[in-house]
């Protein structure tokens, strides 16, 4: 009953590659205590600004996240809320 | 949710000319004190003071309270779905780093979604959702006639929706956050109330954040005409009124790193667990002729109660010369089958000390669900399960976007963006019966939104 096309899932070699640099992402963090990684106190002048902040504008992402809920089957991932709607 | 209800427009109505007026008042406000930090007793620094530099914006909203709002309209092609979203905002930021939000969204949709029967030659004629609700009696029974050779449509339904978040923030000790929201959402059909609480704690000389979080979801869902028999004929059967549940319950650890003066990267490991009523109930799937791909009949659509979802996110913010980069990958993948990957980039890019603008892109794919199914063909097991619904095809996604922003003082902004969204599935579907071979079958459709948004901080 189900569609005899087989497509392929090309996006399992990207998958792996994001896998391994988000692996890799998590080795450096563990090394950091003794590496480079990370800036002193005096040195916060970027990081502070508002723009370098992980949500600039909290409407936008709750209308995106609720647009893309919508319309595809992925959620999740930047953060654990989410739901409260019919739509999907 | 396919309704027709218009008893809440007087409700929506008045909820756009609250947003209205808040963006007027807001305005307002900006004009008359323009630099309202430097009336507070700990400015950041003295540029602050000064209330001229744009540029130096690290400024906090400690002690200050915060108003958003914004309005989002949504199309899609072809008449489809079309939404007016009011959301307003609104967040009391104590001098302890404490912080108490409220928000408030609306939604208005209207227009017309696919039934999930394939188009025919000739005129189909499809059951429409009876007009009771859960708790009401039952209503007549209405049919649509498709016209021949187009994608099946249910048209002129329309819904609202209403939802409240909360959200506290406090922190704990030295190095520790705190955070718990909750949220109730309500539509003429369907009702969800959800949590979260959170952890968050720093070291490593406050370069790197650990955070910890949990929620749970819990929905009431009431379909007019009933929650369908799985896979049973579609002929306008009223079915059981009685509610149907789901509960959802998630959880995210994530790592943030600064990992130098330019960047900020965040990994996210985040999975959840639903259980319950997650059926489609207005949706349908065609039976049809192995020979012809004519409709023999059409079946109530099924999918499985549970559902176990994964996903990956690594995200950075990178500032180079005097713009600064989101960049993120997510991947997910589900126990119904599907896989996919999400990349993200947006650079916003400073014009003058005042005005920016902020291209963005993204892309998407993901395979489809196990039991995804264009049709089923007469004569053959019916399956367990079975949806044609888009959103559980096989298709590729790309966002466009370009947004643009405008400091009206130190601590407001006011600022628009605009995005189309072009998905693309399968171009053909191979081995199809009769008149549905090498057919277009995807339902999915490309839309145009534009949200337009202030906001604001005062003492």
């Amino acid at each position: 009953m189900k569609n005899e096309t087989h497509y392929p899932r090309s996006t399992t070699p990207v998958l792996r590659a994001i896998a391994l640099v988000s692996l890799v992402f998590v080795i450096s963090v563990v090394l950091s205590g003794c590496s480079s990684i990370g800036v002193q106190p005096w040195e916060r002048d970027i990081m502070a600004k508002r723009d370098m902040q992980p949500i600039t504008h909290p409407m936008i992402v709750s209308v995106d996240d609720h647009i893309y809920f919508s319309k595809e089957a992925s959620t999740g991932g930047k953060s654990a809320s989410g739901g409260g709607c019919g739509c999907n | 949710m396919q309704l027709d209800s218009k008893k809440h427009k007087g409700i929506a109505s008045a909820l756009s000319l609250i947003t209205a007026g808040l963006f007027a008042a807001t305005g307002a406000q900006a004009q008359i004190n323009d630099d309202p930090v430097t009336t507070s007793p700990q400015p950041a620094s003295s540029s602050v003071q000064s209330g001229t530099d744009f540029n130096d914006d690290t400024y906090t909203d400690e002690g200050l309270i915060r108003v958003d709002a914004a309005i989002l309209v949504y199309q899609e092609d072809g008449g489809r779905v079309q939404a007016i979203e009011p959301v307003v905002g609104i967040t009391y930021n104590f001098e302890d780093d404490s912080s108490l939000s409220l928000k408030f969204t609306a939604d208005i949709l209207t227009g017309a979604s696919p039934y999930g029967a394939t188009p025919w030659q000739d005129t189909q004629t499809l059951f429409n959702p009876p007009s009771t609700g859960a708790s009401g009696s039952t209503g007549a029974v209405s049919t649509s006639d498709v016209p021949p050779d187009v994608l099946p449509l249910a048209t002129g339904f329309s819904d609202q929706r209403y939802s409240v978040d909360a959200a506290y923030k406090t922190p704990w000790g030295e190095s520790n956050t705190l955070s718990v929201s909750a949220g109730i959402s309500r539509e003429t059909d369907y009702k969800s109330f959800y949590g979260n609480v959170g952890y968050a704690h720093e070291f490593n000389q406050k370069n790197t954040t650990l955070s910890l979080s949990a929620n749970v979801e819990y929905d009431i869902s009431s379909p007019r005409g009933g929650h369908p028999t799985p896979l049973s004929i579609s002929d306008g059967t009223t079915f059981n009124l009685e509610n149907d549940h789901k509960t959802i319950f998630g959880g995210l650890i994530g790592i943030s790193q600064i990992m130098n003066r330019r960047w900020l990267a965040q990994l996210n490991y985040n999975v959840s667990t639903s259980s319950g009523y997650q059926t489609d109930p207005y949706r349908i799937i065609s039976v049809v002729d192995p020979v012809t791909g004519g409709p023999v009949r059409y079946l109530n659509e099924a999918r499985p109660r549970s559902r176990l979802r994964q996903s990956v996110y690594f995200g950075n913010k990178i500032a180079l010369w005097d713009t600064v980069t989101d960049l993120s990958a997510r991947v997910y993948r589900d126990d119904w089958g599907v896989n996919s990957l999400t990349l993200k980039l947006a650079t916003r890019v400073p014009v003058t000390n005042r005005f920016y603008v902020k291209p963005g892109v993204r892309y998407y794919a993901q395979s489809q669900a196990d039991f995804f199914n264009y049709y089923l063909l007469d004569g053959q097991v019916t399956p367990q399960f079975a949806s044609p619904d888009a959103r559980l095809d096989k298709f590729s996604a790309v966002t466009g976007s370009l947004m643009a922003g405008y400091k009206t003082s130190r601590t407001g902004e006011i600022y628009a963006r605009i995005t189309r969204y072009e998905p693309t599935g399968k171009t053909s579907t191979a081995n199809a019966p009769g008149y549905l071979s090498g057919r277009d079958l995807f339902s999915g459709t490309a839309s145009t939104s534009m949200i337009v948004g202030y906001t604001y901080a005062f003492k």
